[in-house]
């Protein structure tokens, strides 16, 4: 399980210093051994699995991006769902080219969140979840009411590839991809806006109180995760060649809510730990067959009552079971 | 989502003339809704109490009804003893589930989010085991059918909507006049001022909690010999549910009812107007833009 410590270290800084320089070079150390990976295994299944983690660790931490500011968007599997479809409608129907489809399918689904953002800029918290979850539905109820288009509950087929044959070239680019979206959503949760961003999540009262606009933000932050979010999916189609409703409903938005929440949303290695750990752990016991989903299960239960943080919170709840344990030694010994 | 609105088209069709098929609508509707509510009734008792969003909410209608069809069909015992049995083995599960897995994280949304997604995945396996996932039929609870001239409908109908609207009579009389139902309005309207007076909030969502899941298992049941059981009709239901309780605004249960009516009407009467996925669509489209003209729902009065 080398690679789900993978992604842990993610706390770059501009100046690095001391420890922030042995995180940077442990990132590079992963980096460079999930880069051999190829070279190690020549197991296409293996190859599969991760990159589809790749894909998918673009949409959870864009989808912990846009929680940052206190929204809790459950629709962000139907908006991969539109990247997705957008691409592989793009792809079949006009026969554009995928290096057009993917940037251009990213564009429509940011515009979408863009669009449906003001209007859901009035709910809050709750409220906010649950109009985006049916959102959510609309949107996949709507693909399958567009069946001359998309294919409807059977699937859309025809979407043309980015790489014939092997799974080396769709390894490589999805694991640049997935570094660069996460260095680019890192950029932005700690620059300016991100701040923000945060300050709105705290107090949306307080926040407008300074000048924050905090409409425009909520807004903004939601185009920027639906972006990739569409990104996601549109390589997602490029690389599955058929996609359908099923992968996009509230089962797969709660599955991408499960990796954030798994890995821990306050930490923005969260996302990455959880998804890989989601989606990796499940195939070691694939001889379980029907009995495999209780591994994602147990994986759940493991996470919400030992690591409330997350699985981030790893280091500090060994950390306070040590000096608990520490204390109990020296209490004994007192007496 | 398809599932059951293409059984109710089915059954309308048959009816030939267009009174018939008024009638099998008016039916249909009304079952429907009384499914609805009876389901949301559970859900809203914990989301209004508690703020508790039960994700698990569907999974748990769906293995009540099969573990009706365990008893009914596997074990052969009398419909009305398994439907007995299984409300009563899903509001023990129910309460369990309220102790072990839901009490210590109330207030915590994520966490909420993560346990009944866990639960959700362990019951749906569960099923997956026993039946391998086929689509199954429970047993009529009573044969036979009633004629009134050139119209009919089956008992079976009937009986469903007369166990579904007695029981909501029945819930609806608990919350307002007993002192458990009393206490559970005073938790949902302030749960620290209800703790002063002397409520064992523990007790009561534990009751709650075991009286949401029995009423989703009867309606597990019930819809299993209506239409039939499949392993995600629980995934249906819970979207149901969720515009349902949301729609009809926290804190309100009288506009549970009447959110209930009006979404029964909209599943059963779009169908009929266009196709299937049209309807679905139309469906959910008009619950957004109704979210969005009234953001704390129809007869919700705290944000």
């Amino acid at each position: 399980m080398k690679d789900t410590t993978g992604s842990e270290p993610t706390h770059a800084a501009t100046k690095p210093s001391g420890t922030e320089r042995a995180k940077l070079g442990a990132i590079a150390a992963i980096i460079v051994a999930l880069c051999l990976l190829p070279i190690l295994t020549s197991s296409t299944y293996t190859l599969h699995i991760f990159i589809l983690t790749f894909i998918y660790v673009i949409t959870t931490v864009s989808l912990r991006t846009i929680t940052t500011s206190g929204q809790f968007p459950l629709a962000h599997g139907a908006f991969m769902g539109v990247g997705a479809y957008a691409a592989g409608m793009a792809s079949r129907w006009l026969g554009w080219s995928c290096w057009l489809t993917i940037p251009s399918a990213a564009l429509f689904t940011a515009a979408l969140g863009i669009l449906i953002g003001y209007p859901f800029s009035r709910l809050r918290t709750l409220y906010y979840a649950m109009g985006s979850l049916f959102f959510g539905l609309g949107i996949i109820q709507i693909i399958y009411a567009l069946g001359d288009w998309t294919g409807g509950y059977s699937g859309f087929t025809g979407v043309h590839p980015i790489f014939i044959g092997s799974k080396v070239p769709y390894y490589y680019f999805s694991l640049g991809l997935a570094v660069v979206c996460a260095a680019a959503l890192y950029r932005f949760e700690f620059s300016r806006i991100g701040t923000n961003l945060k300050a709105i999540n705290q107090s949306h009262e307080v926040a407008s109180s300074v000048g924050i606009n905090e409409a425009w933000y909520r807004v903004m932050v939601l185009g920027v995760g639906c972006f990739f979010a569409g990104l996601s999916g549109a390589v997602y189609a490029h690389y599955n060649l058929v996609i359908s409703g099923a992968s996009f409903n509230l089962g797969a938005t709660l599955g991408l809510f499960m990796g954030v929440l798994v890995g821990g949303i306050g930490s923005f290695a969260g996302p990455i730990i959880g998804t890989f750990i989601l989606t990796l752990l499940p195939e070691f016991f694939r001889d379980l067959k029907i009995y495999s989903p209780l591994v994602s299960a147990a994986i759940l239960l493991i996470a919400v009552y030992l690591f409330p943080q997350g699985l981030v919170g790893l280091p500090e709840v060994m950390r306070s079971w040590y000096a608990g344990r520490k204390k109990r030694e020296k209490t004994v010994a007192a007496s | 989502m398809g599932q059951g609105l293409k059984g109710i088209r089915r059954e309308g069709e048959d009816e030939g003339s267009e009174m018939g098929q008024a009638i099998a609508t008016t039916t249909n509707v009304l079952i429907l809704s009384s499914m609805y509510i009876l389901v949301a009734l559970g859900f809203a008792f914990l989301f209004n109490m508690l703020g508790l969003v039960n994700f698990a909410h569907g999974a748990v209608y769906t293995i009540g009804g099969y573990i009706g069809y365990q008893f009914a069909v596997r074990m052969g015992l009398n419909p009305w003893t398994s439907l007995l049995l299984a409300t009563l083995i899903v509001a023990a599960f129910g309460a369990f589930l309220e102790k072990f897995c839901f009490r210590p994280f109330v207030g915590d949304f994520n966490r909420i989010v993560m346990v009944s997604v866990a639960i959700t995945t362990v019951l749906q396996t569960v099923v997956n085991i026993w039946e391998a996932g086929e689509v199954l039929t429970l047993p009529p609870f009573v044969g036979g059918v009633f004629r009134l001239g050139r119209f009919s409908v089956s008992y079976q109908r009937m009986l469903t909507f007369a166990i579904g609207a007695g029981l909501l009579g029945v819930a609806s009389w608990f919350v307002s006049r007993t002192k458990w139902g009393q206490q559970m309005q005073a938790i949902a309207q302030n749960m620290e001022a209800a703790f002063l007076q002397g409520i064992n909030v523990r007790r009561i969502s534990m009751i709650a909690f075991a009286l949401g899941c029995g009423l989703a298992a009867i309606a597990g049941c019930l819809m299993g010999s209506y239409l039939q059981l499949s392993p995600f009709m629980g995934d249906t239901m819970l979207t149901k549910v969720l515009i349902l309780v949301i729609l009809a605004g926290v804190g309100s249960i009288g506009g549970i009812f009447l959110t209930g009516l009006l979404l029964g009407a909209l599943d059963a009467v779009l169908p009929l107007l266009m196709r299937g996925a049209f309807s679905d669509a139309i469906g959910v489209v008009i619950v957004v833009a109704l979210l969005l003209y009234k953001p704390k729902g129809f007869f919700g009065h705290e944000a």
